[in-house]
C-alpha cells in the first residue's frame, strides 16, 4: 500500500503542470518588501498568495505607550508617500474626539497641502507604474513635478517626506511667506505636464495592450472586498469620502469625482490622472479663497480625550485611511488601530491576477498602488 | 475577443492607427525634451535640465528645515540658554535626549541658593526622527534644528552628540567637487 | 590633408618590404580589419555613453558628468570596473560552454561588419557577392550564443529566459530576411556593395520604393536585438531571469558589447539596403569627378556613419519613450503582422516591377533606360514605382487588418476617456458628534 502511494505521488509530481514561483521580498517591481507566491501553469497564473509583514514595525503597539502628540510622527511613516494625509487623519480623530474647534484658515491650509500630497502620491504611482511597464522616462518627469511639491513641503513643514505636518488643534506654524505664490506657480505649470504624460501614455497602443482588460474587478466584488480610493472608483462605484463625509475644507470646494467603467488597469490609470486634475482644481479654489485668521484652536495643556472610542477616516491617495482610537482617559491611548487602505486593497490582488500572465502581475500590483509601510505598519 | 466593449472606429482613426500616430506623438514629446535639454534654460516650467549637481551646487534649504540639532547660546555672554528643564527629553517620542543637570551655588539677594543648570546634554541623532517636537517644547528657544543635513559619520558613536558638539557644531569636510 | 594622403604614403612604405600581391591581399585587409574592429569597439563603447546622455536629456537630467569632462571617460571607467570584478563560474555549470558563449555572441556581431560597405573603394573589407545572405546567416549565430549561455548557467530561470529570447529573435529573423527581398529585387544582386551601387547609379534610395520594407526591417531588427519595446526577456528578468544572469564582470560586458554591436550591424544593414548606404546626391559630382578620390571615400564614409547614427538615435529614442510589449503580444506581432506584411511586400514588389517593365513603350512612356542595364528606371518609371510603394502601404494595411480581425489587441481602438466625471451629492460633514463620547472631560 505504502509503495503504491509513493509511486502515485512521484508520478503526480512529475505530471503536475504547475510551478510555484516566488516573487520574493526583494524585487524591483513590488514597491517595497512584498512577497507574492504565484502558482503558474506555464505562464498563466492559477493561484496567488501574498506574504506580508516584512516591514512590520509595531506602530500600533508603540502608540499605546506614547502621548497623543508624540504619536503623530509615527503616522507619517505608515504610508510614507502620503505623510500629510496620514497626519491629518490622526489629528482630526483626536480633535473630533475632544470636541476642538479648528479655525477655518487651518482647514483651508490643511486642504491645500493634503491635495498637494495627493498629487505627489499619484505622481509617484504614475512614475513607478509606467516604469514597471517599461516607459522609464515618465518616472523621471513625474519626480520632477514631485520635487516642486516637496520643496513646498520643506518650506512649510521643515521636512520633505515624513513631514509631521499637523498638530492637534491646527498647525505648528502659519503658512510661510510665499506659500500662496509657490502654490499658484505649481497650479499654473501642472496641467501642461499632465498633458505631456497623457500624450506619451494614454493613447499609446502598447500601453493600451498592457493595461486594457488587465486586472478587472467588478463593482460588486470591489465593495465586497472593501476596496476604496481609485481602485474602487475605477470599477464604477461612486464613493469618495471627500464628498460623502466632508472633512477639513472639502465642504466648500467644488470638484468632481472621476469614475471608471470596466474596472481594469486602464480605468484606474485614467481615474488617477483625472484625480490629479481635480486636486489641482481644489488647490486653486482654496488658494483663491484662503481666509485670514488664527491657525490654532484652543487646546488644553494635556491632551486627554474622554473615555470611549472613535473612528474617523479620510480619503487618502490610496483609499480610505481611518483611525480607530480607544481612549481610557489617560494621556496615552488604550488602542490605536489604523485602517490601512493598501492592505485591504491588496486582498483584491488574487482575484485580479488569476487567469492573467506573469508579466501582468507586475502591472496589477502597480495599479493597486501599494505602499508596504502601510500594509505592514 | 476583446475583454472590454470597444466602439467601431472611423476611417480617420484607422489611418491614424496605421501610421502609428499615437506612438509618434509620444515620441515627439520625448524629442522635444531632448532638444529642450540642450536649449531651454527653464527647468521648472519648460523642458530644461532639472538636475542640481551636488556637491558643486549646494541644495537650497528652507529656514524651517528639520536638520541637525543645535544648542543656542546667548550672543553676548556666551552662556547656554538651556535651563535644564527636561521638557525636550519628555517630548521626544524616541527617547533620544538625555539632559543631565547639576546644582550650582548662586547668590540671590544676599542669600545663597541652589540653582539647577545644565551639565551635559546627550542627543542621539541615530535614533532621532527629526520630528521637531523637542524644538517646539523648548521654552527658551535653545534647542533648535538647523539646516544642516549632512550628518554622516564613520562610526556609530559619532552619532551620539554631546553638549560641546551641539553648541559648537561639528567639524565636517565640505566637498565642493 | 595628411590623413587623406596617408594611404598612399603607407602603401609606398609597405611596397618596399612586401610584394604587391601581399600588400594588396594580405596587409591592407588586415589593416582594414584592425581599423574596423578598433573603430567599432570604440563606437560600441561610446554608444553606451551616448545612450546614457541621450536618455538623460530626454528625462530632463544630465547623465554622466563626473568622469572626465562631460563624463566622456565614463565608458573607460565602466570597462575598467568590469575588468576588475570577480570572475566566477556557477558551481554545476558547464565550464567550457559557459566560457565560450559570450565570445560567440561578440564574434557573430563583429564578423558581419566585414561585408558592410562603409564607403566606396577601400572602405569595405571584402565584397562577398552573397553579402546579404552572409549577414543574415552570421547574425543567426548570435542566437546560438544566447541558448548556450542560458543552458550552461545551470539555472532553471536562466534557461527559460534564454529560450524565450531566442524564440523571439528567431521569429523576427524570418520577417527580417523576407523584408529584405523587396529591396534586393531592385538591386538585382546579393552583394552589399552592389546594392549601394544600384542605389548610387539609380540616384534613388530604395526607401522610396519600399517604405513598408524599411519599416518591417527596422522593427524586426529592433526585436532581433532584444531592445525596447521588445525587451521583455531581458527586462522582465526580475521574474524569469534573462540568459545573462549568471555572468558577471568581463563576460557580461562581452554580452553587452555584442548587443550594441548587433545594433550597429542592424543600423548599418538598414542604411545599406534602404537609405542608400554611402550614397548621397552631389557628392560624386564634387569629389570623384574632379579627381579627389580619397576625399570621396572619406566623405561617403561620413555620410554612411551619419545615416547609421540617425538610426541608432532612433533606437535610443524608442527605448526611452515606449513601454514594452508582453511576450505573447511580441510573438503575435512577429508572426501575425510582420511576416504577412513581408510576404505581401514581396508579391506586390514583384508585381510592381512587372507592371513597370510592362508599361515601357505603352503610350510612349519610357520607364526603363535600357533592358540590359538591370532595373535602371527613368524618372517616369521611378514615379510609378514610388506610387506602387505607397499603394503597397495601404494594401498591406488592409490585408493585415483582415488577418487580425479577431485579435484582442487590434481591437483596442480609441479607448481614451471612458471615465466619467461625477459630481456626487455632498454628505454631512464629519464633525465630532459629542453624543458618542461619555461626559467625562478634562
Amino acid at each position: 500500500m505504502h509503495q503504491v502511494e509513493i509511486a502515485t505521488t512521484r508520478q503526480s509530481l512529475l505530471d503536475a503542470p504547475e510551478m510555484t514561483l516566488n516573487m520574493g521580498p526583494q524585487h524591483p517591481s513590488t514597491h517595497g518588501v512584498l512577497r507574492v507566491i504565484l502558482k503558474l501553469d506555464g505562464e498563466t497564473v492559477i493561484d496567488l498568495d501574498c506574504d506580508v509583514g516584512y516591514l512590520h514595525r509595531g506602530m500600533e503597539k508603540i502608540a499605546e505607550n506614547r502621548m497623543y502628540t508624540m504619536i503623530a510622527p509615527y503616522w507619517d511613516r505608515l504610508d510614507y508617500i502620503a505623510a500629510v494625509s496620514n497626519g491629518l487623519v490622526w489629528v482630526e480623530t483626536v480633535e473630533q474626539m475632544m470636541g476642538l474647534d479648528v479655525p477655518k484658515r487651518a482647514h483651508y491650509i490643511r486642504t491645500i497641502l493634503t491635495e498637494l500630497n495627493r498629487i505627489a502620491s499619484h505622481l509617484l504611482w504614475l512614475g513607478t507604474h509606467a516604469m514597471d511597464i517599461g516607459a522609464v522616462t515618465i518616472l523621471l518627469w513625474a519626480f520632477r513635478e514631485r520635487e516642486e511639491i516637496l520643496k513646498i513641503f520643506e518650506r512649510q513643514f521643515g521636512a520633505r517626506l515624513t513631514c509631521h505636518a499637523w498638530r492637534v488643534g491646527g498647525m505648528p506654524n502659519d503658512a510661510y511667506d510665499g506659500f500662496v505664490e509657490d502654490c499658484q506657480r505649481f497650479v499654473d505649470n501642472f496641467p501642461k505636464r499632465l498633458d505631456e504624460y497623457e500624450t506619451v501614455l494614454s493613447e499609446n497602443r502598447i500601453w493600451l495592450s498592457r493595461t486594457v482588460g488587465i486586472g478587472i474587478i467588478s463593482g460588486e466584488d470591489a465593495i465586497a472586498i472593501g476596496l476604496s480610493g481609485p481602485a474602487l472608483r475605477g470599477s464604477g462605484v461612486a464613493w469618495d469620502i471627500r464628498k460623502s463625509r466632508p472633512y477639513a475644507a472639502y465642504a466648500d470646494m467644488d470638484f468632481e469625482v472621476p469614475l471608471g467603467e470596466n474596472g481594469d488597469t486602464y480605468d484606474r490609470y485614467l481615474v488617477r490622472m483625472e484625480e490629479m486634475r481635480q486636486s489641482r482644481r481644489i488647490i486653486k479654489q482654496a488658494i483663491e479663497n484662503l481666509p485670514d485668521g488664527p491657525v490654532n484652536a484652543k487646546v488644553p495643556k494635556l491632551i486627554k480625550p474622554p473615555v470611549g472610542d472613535y473612528y474617523h477616516s479620510i480619503e487618502g491617495p490610496k483609499g480610505e485611511i481611518g483611525c480607530y482610537l480607544v481612549s481610557d482617559g489617560t494621556q496615552q491611548p488604550w488602542r490605536v488601530r489604523v485602517r490601512p487602505p493598501c492592505f485591504i486593497n491588496l486582498q483584491a490582488l488574487k482575484q485580479m491576477c488569476i487567469g492573467h500572465l506573469v508579466a501582468d502581475v507586475v502591472a496589477i500590483i502597480g495599479t493597486l498602488d501599494i505602499v508596504l509601510g502601510e500594509i505592514d505598519r | 475577443m476583446p475583454l472590454v466593449p470597444v466602439p467601431k472606429s472611423t476611417f480617420a482613426q484607422k489611418l491614424k492607427r496605421f501610421f502609428m500616430v499615437d506612438l509618434v506623438k509620444g515620441m515627439a514629446v520625448t524629442l522635444g525634451f531632448n532638444i529642450g535639454a540642450l536649449t531651454d534654460k527653464d527647468s521648472v516650467a519648460g523642458k530644461g535640465i532639472y538636475t542640481e549637481q551636488y556637491p558643486k551646487v549646494r541644495a537650497d534649504v528652507a529656514p524651517r528645515f528639520h536638520g541637525a540639532p543645535r544648542l543656542n547660546m546667548d550672543p553676548e555672554t556666551h552662556d547656554t540658554l538651556c535651563i535644564a528643564c527636561n521638557l525636550c527629553a519628555l517630548a521626544c517620542p524616541e527617547d533620544c535626549i538625555d539632559v543631565i543637570p547639576m546644582d550650582v551655588e548662586v547668590v540671590v539677594a544676599g542669600k545663597p541658593r541652589r540653582k539647577k543648570v545644565l551639565d551635559e546634554f546627550i542627543f542621539d541623532t541615530s535614533r532621532c526622527m527629526f520630528c521637531a517636537l523637542c524644538q517646539e517644547a523648548c521654552p527658551t528657544y535653545c534647542l533648535e534644528l538647523t539646516q544642516d543635513f549632512e550628518l554622516a559619520t564613520y562610526s556609530r558613536a559619532g552619532f551620539v552628540w554631546n553638549r560641546e558638539m551641539l553648541e559648537q557644531g561639528r567639524e565636517t569636510v565640505k566637498y565642493t567637487s | 590633408m595628411f590623413a587623406l594622403a596617408a594611404p598612399t604614403i603607407i602603401d609606398n612604405l609597405l611596397l618596399k618590404f612586401f610584394s604587391e600581391q601581399t600588400v594588396n591581399y594580405v596587409i591592407w585587409p588586415l589593416i582594414q580589419v584592425g581599423l574596423v574592429v578598433v573603430i567599432t569597439t570604440g563606437w560600441v563603447a561610446y554608444a553606451t555613453y551616448l545612450e546614457r546622455k541621450i536618455s538623460a536629456f530626454m528625462q530632463a537630467r544630465l547623465g554622466p558628468m563626473r568622469v572626465g569632462p562631460w563624463g566622456l571617460l565614463q565608458p573607460i571607467a565602466d570597462g575598467l570596473k568590469l575588468l576588475t570584478k570577480e570572475d566566477f563560474i556557477p558551481e554545476n555549470a558547464d565550464r567550457w560552454i559557459f566560457f565560450v558563449a559570450p565570445y560567440i555572441a561578440v564574434v557573430a556581431a563583429f564578423i558581419t561588419l566585414a561585408v558592410v560597405p562603409f564607403g566606396p573603394d577601400w572602405a569595405v573589407i571584402t565584397d562577398v557577392n552573397i553579402g546579404v545572405l552572409f549577414v543574415l546567416a552570421v547574425s543567426s549565430v548570435g542566437v546560438l550564443a544566447l541558448i548556450l549561455a542560458g543552458w550552461s548557467s545551470n539555472s532553471k530561470y536562466a534557461l527559460l529566459g534564454a529560450l524565450r529570447s531566442s524564440a523571439q529573435m528567431v521569429s523576427y529573423e524570418v520577417s527580417m530576411g523576407l523584408a529584405i527581398i523587396g529591396a534586393l529585387m531592385f538591386a538585382r544582386t546579393l552583394s552589399m556593395s552592389g546594392v549601394v551601387g544600384a542605389q548610387a547609379s539609380d540616384k534613388i534610395w530604395f526607401f522610396f520604393y519600399q517604405p513598408i520594407g524599411f519599416v518591417i526591417f527596422l522593427i524586426s531588427g529592433i526585436a532581433e536585438n532584444n531592445r525596447a519595446p521588445f525587451d521583455l526577456p531581458e527586462a522582465e528578468s526580475e521574474l524569469v531571469a534573462g540568459f545573462h544572469t549568471e555572468y558577471s564582470g568581463f563576460r557580461w560586458s562581452l554580452f553587452f558589447m555584442a548587443e550594441y554591436a548587433a545594433m550597429v550591424v542592424v543600423t548599418a544593414v538598414a542604411t545599406t539596403l534602404y537609405l542608400g548606404g554611402w550614397y548621397f546626391p552631389f557628392v560624386y559630382r564634387f569629389t570623384e569627378a574632379r579627381g579627389y578620390h580619397t576625399a570621396y571615400v572619406v566623405i561617403s564614409l561620413i555620410v554612411f556613419l551619419a545615416k547609421a547614427g540617425l538610426l541608432l538615435y532612433l533606437y535610443f529614442w524608442l527605448r526611452w519613450t515606449l513601454p514594452r510589449f508582453r511576450y505573447d503580444q511580441l510573438m503575435d506581432l512577429g508572426w501575425k503582422w510582420m511576416l504577412p506584411a513581408a510576404l505581401i511586400n514581396i508579391v506586390v514588389t514583384a508585381l510592381g516591377i512587372g507592371v513597370v517593365q510592362g508599361l515601357d513603350g505603352v503610350r510612349g512612356m519610357h520607364t526603363i533606360v535600357s533592358i540590359s542595364s538591370g532595373l535602371a528606371l527613368t524618372p517616369t518609371g521611378k514615379i510609378i514605382t514610388v506610387g506602387i510603394g505607397i499603394a503597397n502601404l495601404f494594401l498591406t494595411a488592409g490585408i493585415l487588418s483582415l488577418i487580425n480581425w479577431r485579435s484582442r489587441d487590434f481591437n483596442l481602438k480609441k479607448q481614451r476617456r471612458q471615465i466619467r466625471l461625477v459630481d456626487l451629492p455632498k454628505g454631512k460633514p464629519a464633525v465630532a458628534p459629542v453624543e458618542t463620547v461619555s461626559e467625562a472631560r478634562p
